[in-house]
């Protein structure tokens, strides 16, 4: 598991695991960029998948447009949870 | 008698109705060798090859017989229940503990159904297992969630039963050799993609199975039923129904395209839905219904390696599941809250539960070294394989490689959720002052056991490999499952999809809310349309023929006892004009649908 705990400030505990997570980070793209990924899909033409440092973009992306996706059908769906216990 | 000519379910089926005679300690002796006893039973028939028959109406019975997949899915049902009687060994709950045997007894005779009469009879013993476990729940709404679920698998099951008669019956005017056969769908399959009304009976038999699997419309039912159990409950409901749906359609609907669909639906839908959870255990439900979309988009996809892929997911799945149910479970045993906002900090007094939801988290995420890496990667391959196998014939397949990028974004979303939100919200966060030591020696017991399976079967994926449907494939794939591009690209994934959960952790604070879902239907928007219009309409309508028949000349008529008006409770007596208003609805309703599908 990764990265920043957002109470900062508070042990020292706190900052190795901040500092650890971006190592992991850091060591992640580092030896992605050296590994050859190939083409999932060449036959169709689709090469983006074999550039350097796609899988991590992509994690970090999906991560944020899921979030915000999820987020934004919170807006509408939103109910206390006793909603359906008042019937 | 010899060893084989015991079915297995019928192991725990005894189980069920031994259990009761004993007493603490002997009791769960006899609960934890029951499922080891039927392990050992469904190795025998299943090395054996064991096929019993039954001459019924004419046609034949095969309550034991051993599909490709049967031996991956009795052995993780198996190994189940006797984790989950470990599990449960500490809270005396007898009914609960005996409606799992028949559950699982359900699961088990299913797995070795040969036929669909005796599936169709395992699948509807399961649902009353699996009922009063939800109703052994104790939680504030288990008894109202039992019901709804109850009335789903109900519905299910009927649309099940109406297929197996339609499919039957078929079968008997074409003459077919063996016509309650289970498993011999796959050669029908061709036709699958442009299904017309004529198979109508294999489309309700799929919709049975659906049901159960979560598919949509109906994946509401598992968020909404599973939280209601008890602490042990919600694990012994997480291992069967959903996944001996996956068994059977793994069996009969292999290669059936609109299992990708829906299956990609499910994976979405399992994430945003969880995203947004803040009850723990009801996150998990909806993870739950994430990796069984997984592992139907490997049945959609239908080719060996995918099938594999669908199996041996299913059997990681079960284990890291019922972990992180156990764990959370633990969590709730201890502190008594289920809320992800009042929770934080019990890391400090909680360290053997936290690292088994963590391995349970990296497992359901796929991380490598873990089961779901080694179960999961077969079908993100054999959906690969499959395009350029389709791009090589000049076949259509935009869908698989669009199928491909969601199951990775699907991948990425679940380690946010199930993995790091899960942990972060439980464990750190904020301290919430609870200080909870961690759960009895049994429940941990569980949880370590169970934990290092889910290790095992990531560093040693041949133990799994070996018992799958197509063992060739899987013993192929096994040379490539740890290249050093595959660790690359989770790792990576998973990275940074945990990187974005804590640079999005301001708007991801929790209150005490739920999302409504489908069932929103049915649990308001029915029982109010209900009370709001169609009853004043109704009570009308009862006036208005209270007024005729009044009007109407004679003594008799007007003296009649006229009932009582329709507000009143369900078996008490109604007007005629009730029925009379449903039954020309109805007529009216089918004939527009006559009209609007001139098909039917």
């Amino acid at each position: 598991m990764s990265d920043e705990p957002k109470t900062p400030g508070t042990s020292n505990r706190v900052l190795i695991a901040w500092l650890v997570g971006a190592a992991v980070l850091v060591a992640i793209v580092a030896v992605d960029y050296t590994v050859h990924h190939h083409a999932h899909f060449a036959a169709d033409g689709i090469d983006v998948d074999a550039m350097p440092e796609f899988f991590p973009v992509f994690g970090l992306v999906c991560g944020f447009v899921l979030v915000l996706i999820s987020k934004t059908l919170s807006i509408a769906l939103k109910r206390k949870d006793t909603f359906y216990a008042d019937d | 008698m010899q060893m084989t000519d015991l079915p297995p379910a019928a192991v725990l089926f005894a189980g069920a109705l031994l259990l009761p005679l004993f007493k603490g300690k002997w009791r769960f002796a006899v609960a934890l060798a029951l499922p080891l006893l039927a392990l050992a039973d469904s190795w025998a028939v299943i090395t054996e090859g064991g096929a019993s028959f039954i001459p019924f109406m004419g046609m034949t019975l095969q309550p034991v017989h051993v599909h490709a997949a049967t031996p991956v899915f009795a052995t993780i049902f198996c190994i189940m229940l006797a984790g989950g009687v470990l599990f449960s060994m500490n809270d005396d709950r007898r009914v609960e503990l005996t409606a799992a045997f028949v559950y699982a007894g359900g699961a088990l005779g299913v797995a070795f159904a040969g036929d669909l009469v005796t599936m169709f009879v395992f699948w509807e013993v399961m649902t009353l297992g699996s009922t009063i476990i939800i109703w052994s729940g104790r939680q504030n709404d288990s008894y109202g969630a039992g019901l709804r679920y109850f009335g789903m698998h109900a519905l299910g099951g009927v649309a099940l039963l109406m297929g197996i008669i339609i499919v039957v019956t078929q079968r008997l005017h074409e003459g077919a050799a063996d016509p309650l056969a289970f498993g011999h769908f796959s050669a029908m399959v061709d036709g699958w993609s442009h299904l017309g009304w004529d198979n109508a009976g294999m489309w309700l038999i799929l919709v049975g199975m659906l049901v159960n699997a979560g598919a949509p419309p109906f994946s509401s039912w598992i968020p909404d039923a599973y939280p209601e159990g008890s602490t042990s409950g919600t694990v012994f409901l997480s291992a069967f129904t959903t996944k001996t749906a996956v068994f059977t359609l793994l069996v009969a609907f292999a290669g059936v395209e609109v299992l990708i669909y829906l299956g990609v639906y499910m994976a979405i839908y399992g994430v945003v839905y969880g995203v947004n959870a803040n009850n723990m255990r009801r996150l998990l439900c909806y993870s739950l219904v994430n990796q069984v979309g997984f592992m139907l988009i490997g049945i959609g996809v239908g080719t060996k390696l995918s099938i594999d892929g669908a199996a041996a997911h299913a059997f990681a799945h079960i284990v890291y599941k019922a972990l992180l149910l156990m764990a959370t479970g633990s969590v709730l045993a201890m502190t008594g809250k289920f809320r992800l906002g009042e929770l934080g900090g019990l890391y400090r007094t909680m360290p053997v539960t936290m690292w088994c939801l963590i391995i349970g988290g990296l497992s359901i995420s796929g991380f490598p070294l873990t089961s779901g890496f080694t179960s999961k990667s077969m079908v993100v391959q054999a959906i690969v394989d499959e395009s350029s196998r389709m791009a090589a014939l000049g076949e259509p397949h935009t869908y698989l490689i669009v199928t491909w990028f969601l199951f990775q974004a699907a991948t990425a979303g679940v380690f946010l959720d199930a993995c790091v939100k899960l942990t972060w919200f439980i464990f750190f966060q904020k301290d919430s002052g609870l200080r909870p030591p961690d759960p009895p020696w049994n429940m941990k017991a569980a949880m370590i056991a169970f934990a290092f399976i889910c290790i095992l079967l990531g560093v040693f994926p041949g133990i799994l490999y070996q018992i799958l449907p197509y063992q060739g494939e899987a013993a192929e794939y096994a040379k490539v499952v740890y290249s050093l591009e595959h660790v690359m690209v989770m790792l990576g994934m998973l990275g940074f999809s945990g990187l974005a959960f804590f640079l999005l952790l301001p708007i991801l604070k929790r209150g005490s809310y739920i999302h409504l879902d489908i069932d929103w239907i049915w649990r308001r928007f029915i029982p109010r349309f209900w009370k709001e219009v169609l009853l004043p309409l109704l009570q009308q309508l009862d006036n208005a023929q209270k007024a005729i028949l009044e009007s109407l000349p004679g003594r008799g008529m007007r003296d009649a006892n006229l009932p009582p008006p329709i507000a009143r409770r369900m078996g008490n007596m109604w007007a005629v004009s009730v029925p009379v208003f449903l039954i020309v609805l109805m007529l009216l309703v089918y004939l527009v649908v006559y009209f609007v599908i001139p098909t039917l």
